[in-house]
């Protein structure tokens, strides 16, 4: 007999009761990891057009509430660009609209036809739109794929119906789920004459990032570096607010799930005390009875938790499905979504079980053996 | 000078009350068992027999007096754990074994944080089980056992890690005569294959005849003892009779 083999008999000869509290851990991580899950997407999604310019950094209006809704102006990008370190400055104005059921969030892109080659697009069928062609539009490679589409196709988008004359490609999935249009028509539709939405900032060869990013937001206080997703979390307050209501549930879920814990293994304590009794009678140290209440909460923590990742990877999936969301969250599993539900299932099982371990072992063994 | 072996128990003046004194369980106990010995403790109820049983297992501790168990000195034990797993061997009335585990697992569990490999856990106790009859039930939980079956496998369990001394609390107190009698086979057996002092508490002159000695106790102290025929005699004085 192993300690191991011990501890797992115990928990399985009280199969109701260890299936119960697993399930309800179960539900605990599910909620942790889903939701990590989806704070991660939604960072992604909304970090992913920073990453379509290839610049070394973008600039953002400091303390926005959605990215997306930054407002910018062309006076800014030219301080920007006159800033020492900065090679060159890209300024786009950036609006998102349904197209229909599938594609509930399509990204559109106001953009100078002479910043297209800087902005890294690169054409991969037709030409690029004029400068003040109102009625021309690009569609991105991905999209272009998803939808069919056809160069001269017209499509409704951006105040009306729009040709098509050049499929792009920004070697990024996101840029290349987007459309763009000439900047200039584009900022008289969004009634933003001037208006931006975000730089993308490339530096001089050999310059410091960091420097420039400080002198960049040191120009003006509206201003907002963003290199990193990191720095992306902290300009954007939606997504600071997503991240601390991650966060919170993660904290609830770790304290009811340790409450339940609690719960269990005090009453298992109760039925048990004989048992103690007995095994402190034949040798047993206080640290191995520590070890085995300890052992049986981890064992039933953790096998929530393998299903509480199970059921947080199939409700994202649903999620991702749902019309609203589609388009808008792409689930991504990384190392740290399943390190989260280790983490949840062993603080739970440590904070549930410490107290009925250590009264476990606090037990004096005559007294123990003379319950019933 | 006795040719008696080196006392396996030492007991001087052991005092041990409870209820903040008003209850004395044992007043100024003082007796010696031998080394390979069969005792039994007998006396009415109260007179401190368990209470004294209690402290040589280390489960509890003298107020004042001296105890020793093959020289352990139990009123000033380091490691109490470590003394009941190495040196002790415990039986009570009730079995006391766990209802969910096997009777192999059961005594399994005396050796669980020995140094003894998986393996040679699994040998020993499937040697001791054959050796209380119960090899072909090794795999059986207590409540598919007989009453007489449970105590052989507790006593199995006791035997475990080859202790120096064991102790018997009313072993025999909720057994027919039938399993009464193969206990007491048993536990002289045992003795002498396992080399084990044994030290037995009992109400019942059965148990007691058994021994080799039973000493009376009375109000925490011994108020007398008698000496038994030493079984291997008695059986051979009864075989030549025959």
């Amino acid at each position: 007999m192993s300690f191991l083999w011990l501890i797992t008999h115990n928990v399985w000869s009280k199969k109701a009761r260890s299936v119960l509290t697993a399930i309800a851990i179960a539900i605990g991580v599910m909620a942790v990891v889903a939701l990590g899950i989806v704070t991660h997407s939604v960072r992604a999604t909304a970090a992913g057009v920073l990453e379509v310019g290839k610049a070394d950094f973008t600039v953002a209006q400091r303390n926005v509430s959605d990215i997306l809704e930054s407002a910018l102006t062309e006076q800014q990008l030219a301080r920007v660009r006159a800033v020492p370190g900065v090679a060159s400055a890209v300024g786009v104005l950036l609006d998102t609209e349904r197209l229909d059921a599938q594609h509930p969030l399509v990204v559109q892109i106001g953009i100078a036809p002479q910043d297209l080659t800087p902005f890294g697009v690169r054409m991969v069928a037709g030409r690029p739109f004029g400068a003040t062609a109102a009625g021309e539009m690009l569609v991105g490679s991905h999209l272009a794929q998803d939808l069919d589409v056809q160069l001269g196709q017209r499509i409704n988008l951006a105040g009306g119906p729009k040709t098509v004359v050049g499929i792009f490609a920004t070697g990024n999935v996101f840029g290349d789920s987007a459309v763009m249009f000439p900047l200039v028509p584009f900022q008289a539709f969004e009634r933003q004459p001037g208006g931006l939405s975000l730089f993308f900032v490339k530096t001089d060869h050999g310059a410091s990032i960091a420097t420039v990013e400080h002198r960049v937001e040191q120009s003006s206080p509206v201003l907002a570096a963003i290199r990193n997703l990191t720095e992306f979390g902290q300009a954007d307050r939606n997504y600071q607010l997503i991240t601390a209501v991650d966060r919170a549930a993660t904290i609830v879920a770790i304290a009811i799930g340790a409450i339940i814990v609690a719960n269990t293994m005090l009453l298992s304590l109760v039925e048990r005390y004989r048992e103690f009794g007995i095994l402190r009678a034949v040798g047993w140290s206080r640290r191995r009875v520590v070890a085995l209440v300890l052992g049986e909460a981890l064992t039933i923590s953790l096998g929530g938790a393998a299903a509480g990742v199970g059921l947080a990877y199939v409700l994202t999936r649903i999620l991702a499905r749902l019309p609203d969301l589609a388009g808008i969250l792409e689930p991504t599993y990384t190392a740290g979504v399943f390190g989260r539900a280790l983490i949840t299932a062993a603080a739970v099982a440590f904070l549930g079980a410490l107290y009925p371990a250590t009264r476990a072992a606090r037990l004096a063994p005559l007294e123990a053996l003379r319950r019933e | 000078m006795s040719d008696r072996p080196a006392p396996a128990v030492e007991a001087v003046d052991v005092h041990k009350s409870f209820d903040r004194g008003l209850v004395r369980a044992l007043d100024g106990l003082t007796l010696t068992v031998a080394a390979g010995e069969y005792v039994a403790l007998s006396g009415p109820s109260g007179c401190g027999k368990s209470t004294f049983l209690h402290l040589l297992a280390a489960l509890d501790r003298p107020e004042s007096g001296t105890l020793r168990v093959h020289g352990h000195d139990l009123t000033a034990l380091d490691d109490a754990n470590r003394y009941r797993r190495e040196q002790i061997g415990l039986v009570f009335q009730l079995h006391n074994l766990l209802p969910h585990l096997s009777a192999l697992d059961n005594v399994e569990i005396a050796m669980l944080g020995t140094r003894r490999s998986r393996h040679q856990q699994r040998d020993r106790a499937l040697e001791l089980l054959t050796a209380v009859d119960l090899g072909g039930l090794a795999q059986r939980r207590p409540p598919e056992l007989s009453g007489g079956e449970r105590q052989r496998v507790a006593l199995a369990r006791a035997l475990a890690n080859h202790p120096r001394l064991l102790l018997a609390d009313e072993p025999t107190g909720s057994l027919d005569s039938a399993s009464v009698q193969l206990v007491l086979d048993l536990l002289g057996q045992l003795r002498d294959r396992e080399h084990v002092t044994i030290l037995v508490v009992t109400h019942d002159p059965v148990v007691a005849a058994a021994a080799d000695r039973t000493i009376h106790l009375s109000d925490g102290h011994v108020a007398g003892e008698d000496t038994t025929e030493p079984l291997r005699e008695r059986d051979s004085t009864s075989r030549s009779v025959a």
